[in-house]
């Protein structure tokens, strides 16, 4: 049989309806009558429910019900099964984390439905909190759940067990290495959020449900369990999804409350979360802090490694007890091990409950182990590619954990990955600051993951049309294995590809299967495909036999044909045979013929295992901190490439959710609740951090998978940590042990090298004020939440408001004469509008005074002095011939504000105005800026690595407009009219405080004006991506000769909040004789009288690099003639 | 507690979509995604963070590439729209989409509308774009599941 379809990149099945927008995600789904639906949250990481009253909302105009816990039946999700069920479909008593569902509306907009959850009145009494493992652990530590029979308190499990005979393993040990290693939690992120769309129609009983999970199987099930209806009553429908990553793969709380809203309400429901909820209540991978001891022997063979390893299971349970696992098959099965000790326990915390994230853990613990392997090689003198090689995993091994490993190419994915990145040209010859870095990985393909999980059906149905549907209740959430089901039928029944649908998802039309998780559809699902297009083949031969009188041994099927045994006039085509016989439906079905991992996880967990090495080099920025990953080499053993385009696009998916996880990506929270809950400060990479990246696959034929094939999904994540940190170890000589690796750890370890820079804090008096108060923080810190809650005061938030455009100025000034209170000017609506969401802003109105003369234009005199209309936006200032020919250093400093999709809306004027972005603010967590002075500052023991280091008394909040250090540099004032006349105000002038200005009520800004500079303007900044807000940004306008400097205005941004003027460093710069020296002290000296916080002390080793770069650049851009005058 | 604007908060506006004149009833605390996708059933736009953050929600604007989803619906008055549903003409892909769909530069495909106009803004602007220029142009558009190396090629195909 020759393929043809397998080992093609055949384009995604639902290519066509992706790219022209026409597919139906669940958010599209709209039914008619359709309801719109919001949860209410709790707003305390744990509090007892005293009392809901719901009266209100109910009476509220559109309102068709709300329900809350007491609308469910008593039964707890079954997640994990009956030993881990701990949680209603809604919080009932007692709430556990912040972000929980406590009550839902459904009404018939989503205004009304938002309206009405806001009016539901719940009287929580706040309990003490467990917010981290140690915490958690505490002797003292409150209970988050009642106590499990032989358990410790807050531990969900535990386990215990040592493999391979550790003692006599010990005794030919000659070295080991030890350390703990720690990161946090990340979320999946999946571009589509949560969402369902329910429909009940209650004289069948029957409940319909359109959502975005990976496995529908589970759904039926939960929903079954929780509703209280019947298994074969709820049908699960077919949509596109927009990512999964895991996180999809259990039953998300919002179907079964959009189901019951439906139930109750009788008409369909939609539930759509925000990216907002999605951040406080969606799935999320686990936290875990590993205590690992790796021993060798003298030739570097692993005779044994100890983990103690506790996992950060969240509130509740859903996959913890599968992290925990991950951990163990790692250390036991990653490299030969020849015996090992292992200890974990998952222990409950009142944050948001982890659920699946691809890799299932093992990113973090492969981090822990390939540290260590990198260290052993060190200190046996041995090259880490060598050494990994000699201790690589091999076909036939068995391993301590009784893995069985049948095809194996691990050796060679490492040499291979070594070779593509240029590890003999590179290691120990790159210059300083750059490394390579490599790293191997394990993973299951086709595992027993649950008792009812080692089985997949598959129906195949020949149409009278001559196409065949191909059913499966696995769900494609973007991995193309629609695709590839659709390649292996193909070939298996010799068919053109292009002859072949996919429906997925449907669970009324469709047999049972799993579902997508654990790479294991192509495998599982895979084979139940191909044994589907076995089936049918024997059906048709066993109807030919009857029709033709003939054994159907005798029918020979080749090419789509089935020959008659005597006759060959009457050889038919298999697309024929739907036509004479109607359409005809089989099932293939396949089950995993082992048995599950004891209690103690020993066993053969899977039918075969897949292995890859990854390889990196990075480069780090020694002033800043920063890490980019420069080139990625991924050599995966992945049995036999199924779909090569569309097993890269794994790979390069997963690697640059790795660099995520190694760089970037770390969930921060405050009190229990996730504070850096935006794209913006939960950084997930971009396009402009995506390496060059070489990927190539080792074929080996797995005997048992599809054509050969084996699991390909979450490999590719697998090492990429491990590779990075290990690059990131031989660039800069230091191992980290906790993830990310960020700017600031970076900056940590070179700065201990290195003389700490002067700070000299006593330049600002007030500042042994503010030290003074800090350090009663601690103490006080508990009491001042207290009275924040009492006294502070609740920001409005709304569902709504009016928008209008001003005509003429005068009008424009009337209306926010009548409304000042209420109404508030909108420039682009890139900060507004969110604000709105976030409860900073709630005005009534909306003006936009863009349509004014003059507000869109820009205009430059003779002499070069600019005038912005304070409407124009950041693309258009950019974009205008004049600035480019006048001030060249403003086009290349506006190219780094924001994207580009946000430089198209936002104004000057709205950079200028923005609301501050501290994350505590933005969260709304009542701090002083936003509740009012009884409230303390959360930076200051909270997480304050974006906060400012100069300035900051009780608010820490930094200046974060770009323009707002550049205007001050460049000595710009804005033309401002307004109720009591027109005024001018410098830029320098404008801040009060961070986001906060000297504008009045009723001011509007109408122009700013540039004046004509002489010499040279640059702006250096730094963020953690292009695009992001400053870390540390320094504009530079300076005049006169490179040697003897006559004119010099510093601004920082990103530091204080305000745009301060670094006027030390400006006069130290001026006059004859400028030198290197003089250039490094000024430098330094911008970041005198800064007072750091707990997290950011980076910043002042940043400021003084961006500080000196800006000048430097600025020099160097200084024009010829002036340095000849 | 303010209660959603009441109806006669609405304006009639017109604009063009995708070549289409447009006019219609529209209450000012929309977004433009909203606009699009509720009132139009143009739901090939999508909305990922509804804060200008993820670029799901990219259209472009007289010839500008911008969120749509903090773009309030009224000030587009008058403006020239474009969505992903506009780029083929009848059944003829346009080279993004072909490149796309070539070099496997989606996945889930939540992202790719917004991707395709982010890329054909840039196109129109600058028909032969460096890498450099293509990062710059998508640096707004996250994609979690191609990790943007098809992306980049894609674009690069479709400009050849």
């Amino acid at each position: 049989m020759s393929l043809k379809a397998i080992g093609r990149s055949i384009p995604q099945l639902e290519s066509g309806s992706k790219v022209t927008g026409q597919g139906q995600y669940t958010h599209d789904v709209s039914l008619p009558g359709m309801l719109y639906a919001c949860v209410l949250r709790s707003p305390h990481a744990a509090a007892r429910i005293e009392g809901i009253d719901a009266e209100a909302a109910r009476a509220m105009p559109g309102v068709a019900c709300v329900i809350t816990a007491a609308d469910f039946s008593d039964n707890r999700y079954v997640n994990f099964g009956p030993a881990y069920a701990d949680r209603y479909p809604m919080a009932r008593d007692v709430v556990r984390f912040h972000g929980e569902e406590v009550a839902a509306v459904a009404a018939e907009t989503p205004q009304q439905a938002w309206a009405a959850a806001q009016a539901i009145a719940v009287r929580y009494t706040a309990m003490p909190t467990a917010t981290s493992l140690e915490a958690a652990l505490a002797p003292d530590a409150p209970e988050i759940h009642p106590p499990k029979p032989n358990l410790p308190r807050n531990v969900a499990q535990l386990a215990d067990a040592r493999f391979g005979d550790v003692d006599k393993a010990m005794q030919s040990a000659v070295l080991s290495v030890e350390g703990s290693f720690r990161h946090g939690i990340v979320w999946p992120v999946c571009m589509e959020t949560n969402a369902t769309v329910a429909r009940f129609d209650a004289a069948s009983g029957e409940l319909e449900v359109w959502c975005g999970t990976q496995a529908p199987f589970f759904v039926r099930k939960e929903l079954a369990q929780v509703i209280g209806l019947p298994l074969g009553k709820i049908k699960v429908r077919s949509v596109l999804i927009g990512g999964g990553f895991g996180g999809k793969s259990q039953a998300p709380e919002q179907i079964a409350i959009a189901a019951m809203l439906a139930v109750r309400c009788g008409r369909p429901v939609k539930l759509v979360l925000s990216r907002d909820e999605e951040y406080l209540a969606g799935k999320t991978d686990h936290a875990k802090v590993m205590h690992l001891k790796t021993a060798v022997d003298a030739d570097g063979n692993i005779v044994a490694r100890f983990l103690e390893g506790l996992v950060d299971n969240g509130a509740y349970t859903h996959m913890g007890p599968v992290y925990v696992s991950a951990m163990r098959q790692r250390l036991l099965n990653l490299y030969r091990v020849q015996s090992a000790e292992y200890k974990a326990k998952l222990v409950y915390t009142n944050k948001v409950p982890g659920g699946s994230y691809r890799g299932m853990g093992a990113p973090g613990i492969i981090w822990a182990l390939e540290t260590q392997i990198d260290e052993i090689a060190d200190k046996l003198g041995l090259d880490p590619v060598e050494y990994r090689k000699r201790i690589a995993n091999r076909p036939g091994d068995v391993t301590q954990l009784g893995w069985k490993i049948t095809s194996c190419a691990l050796a060679d994915c490492i040499q291979r990955a070594a070779d593509l990145i240029g590890w003999e040209q590179k290691r120990g010859k790159l210059p300083k600051y750059r490394g390579i870095g490599i790293a191997s990985m394990i993973h299951p393909s086709g595992s027993v993951l649950y008792p009812e999980g080692n089985f997949s059906n598959v129906a195949l149905t020949a149409q009278p049309d001559g196409r065949f549907l191909i059913g499966t209740q696995t769900a494609d959430a973007g991995t193309g294995q629609n695709t590839i089901l659709a390649q292996l039928v193909a070939d298996k029944l010799e068919l053109p590809v292009e002859l072949f649908d996919v429906l997925h998802m449907d669970t009324e039309q469709n047999p049972d299967d799993l579902g997508s998780a654990a790479s294991r559809v192509t495998f599982v699902t895979g084979n139940a495909a191909l044994n589907a297009g076995g089936d049918l083949l024997t059906e048709f031969k066993r109807r030919l036999a009857e029709d033709w009188s003939v054994s159907p041994d005798a029918i020979a099927y080749a090419g789509g044909i089935f020959a008659h045994p005597a006759d060959a006039s009457q050889n038919v085509g298999i697309d024929q045979l739907a036509q004479r016989y109607g359409s005809i439906r089989v099932e293939g079905h396949y089950a995993i013929d082992q048995a599950r991992p004891d209690a103690n996880g020993f066993g053969n967990y899977a039918v075969s295992y897949a292995f890859a090495a990854q390889a990196v080099e990075v480069e780090v920025d020694p002033e800043t901190g920063h890490v980019r990953v420069l080139n990625v080499a991924s050599v995966q053993d992945v049995g036999r490439v199924l779909n090569p385009t569309a097993l890269e696009g794994q790979t390069y998916g997963g690697i640059m959710q790795g660099i995520g996880m190694a760089l970037s990506e770390e969930v921060l929270f405050q009190d229990g609740k996730p504070v850096n809950r935006s794209l913006i400060n939960y950084r997930v990479p971009r396009i402009a951090d995506t390496p060059h990246i070489a990927v190539e696959f080792i074929e080996t034929s797995e005997e048992l998978g599809p054509f050969g094939a084996k699991a390909a999904g979450e490999p590719t994540i697998n090492a990429t940590i491990a590779a990075v940190a290990n690059a990131v170890a031989n660039a800069v000589g230091h191992r980290f042990h906790t993830l990310p690796i960020t700017p600031e750890a970076v900056l940590a370890v070179l700065r201990a090298r290195e003389p700490k820079p002067a700070l000299k804090p006593y330049k600002r008096p007030y500042n042994a004020e503010v030290a003074a108060v800090r350090a009663a923080y601690p103490a006080m810190f508990p009491a001042m939440q207290k009275l924040g809650a009492a006294l502070g005061h609740k920001r409005p938030r709304i569902g709504s408001f009016d928008l209008r455009q001003a005509d003429n100025l005068q009008t424009a000034l009337d209306t926010l004469g009548e409304t000042a209170n209420a109404a508030k000017l909108i420039g682009g609506g890139t900060d507004l509008l969110p604000g709105i969401r976030q409860g900073v802003y709630a005005p009534a109105l909306l003006l936009s005074c863009a349509g004014l003369p003059g507000m869109r234009d820009i205009a430059i005199d003779g002499r070069g002095t600019i005038s912005i209309g304070a409407a124009v936006t950041l693309s258009q200032l950019q974009n205008h011939a004049g600035i480019r020919q006048w001030l060249p250093g403003l086009y290349d400093a506006i190219g780094q504000i924001a994207t580009l999709q946000v430089r198209n809306r936002a104004t000057v004027a709205g950079d200028l105005c923005q609301e501050k972005r501290c994350w505590f603010f933005r969260s709304a967590t009542p701090c002083y800026r936003f509740s009012g002075p009884s409230c303390p500052c959360y930076a200051v023991l909270g997480e304050s690595r974006h906060h400012s280091i100069i300035g900051a008394g009780r608010c820490a909040a930094p200046c974060v407009s770009d323009l707002a250090p550049i205007l001050t540099a460049l000595g710009a004032c804005l033309h401002v009219v307004g109720p009591q006349g027109n005024r001018v105000v410098m830029v320098e002038d404008l801040y009060v405080w961070a986001g906060e200005t000297v504008l009045r009520r009723g001011e509007i800004i109408t122009r700013i004006e540039i004046p004509a500079a002489a010499g040279a303007f640059h702006y250096e900044k730094y963020a953690r991506w292009r695009g992001d807000f400053a870390e540390s940004a320094a504009a530079v306008s300076l005049s006169g000769d490179r040697n003897c400097l006559r004119h010099v205005r510093i601004s920082l941004g990103g530091v204080a909040p305000k745009p301060v003027r670094a006027m030390e460093s400006e006069n130290l710069l001026l006059g004859a004789g400028l030198s290197q020296a003089r250039i490094r002290a000024a430098a330094e000296a911008a970041v005198h009288g800064a007072l750091p916080l707990k997290d950011n002390h980076y910043k002042t080793t940043l400021t003084i690099a961006v500080v000196g770069r800006a000048i430097a650049a600025a020099l160097d851009a200084l024009p010829v003639e002036m340095a000849a005058e | 507690m303010k209660q959603p604007a009441p109806d006669n908060a609405a304006t009639v506006m017109a604009f063009t979509v995708n070549g289409r004149d447009v006019s219609l009833s529209v209450r000012a605390d929309i977004t433009l995604a909203e606009l699009l996708r509720d009132q139009l059933a143009l739901t090939g736009t999508k909305i990922g963070c509804g804060s200008g953050e993820c670029g799901a929600c990219t259209v472009i604007v007289d010839g500008a590439a911008v969120p749509a989803c903090i773009t309030p619906a009224l000030l587009v008055q008058g403006a020239d729209i474009q969505t992903v549903e506009g780029l083929a003409i009848e059944d003829a892909l346009h080279p993004l989409q072909r490149a796309f769909i070539d070099n496997g530069a989606f996945q889930c495909g939540f992202c790719t509308a917004g991707m395709l106009m982010s890329a054909t803004a840039l196109l129109k602007q600058n028909p032969h774009p460096s890498e450099a220029d293509i990062r710059m142009a998508l640096q707004g558009n996250i994609c979690r599941c191609t990790g943007y190396v098809q992306i980049l090629k894609a674009v690069q195909e479709a400009a050849r």
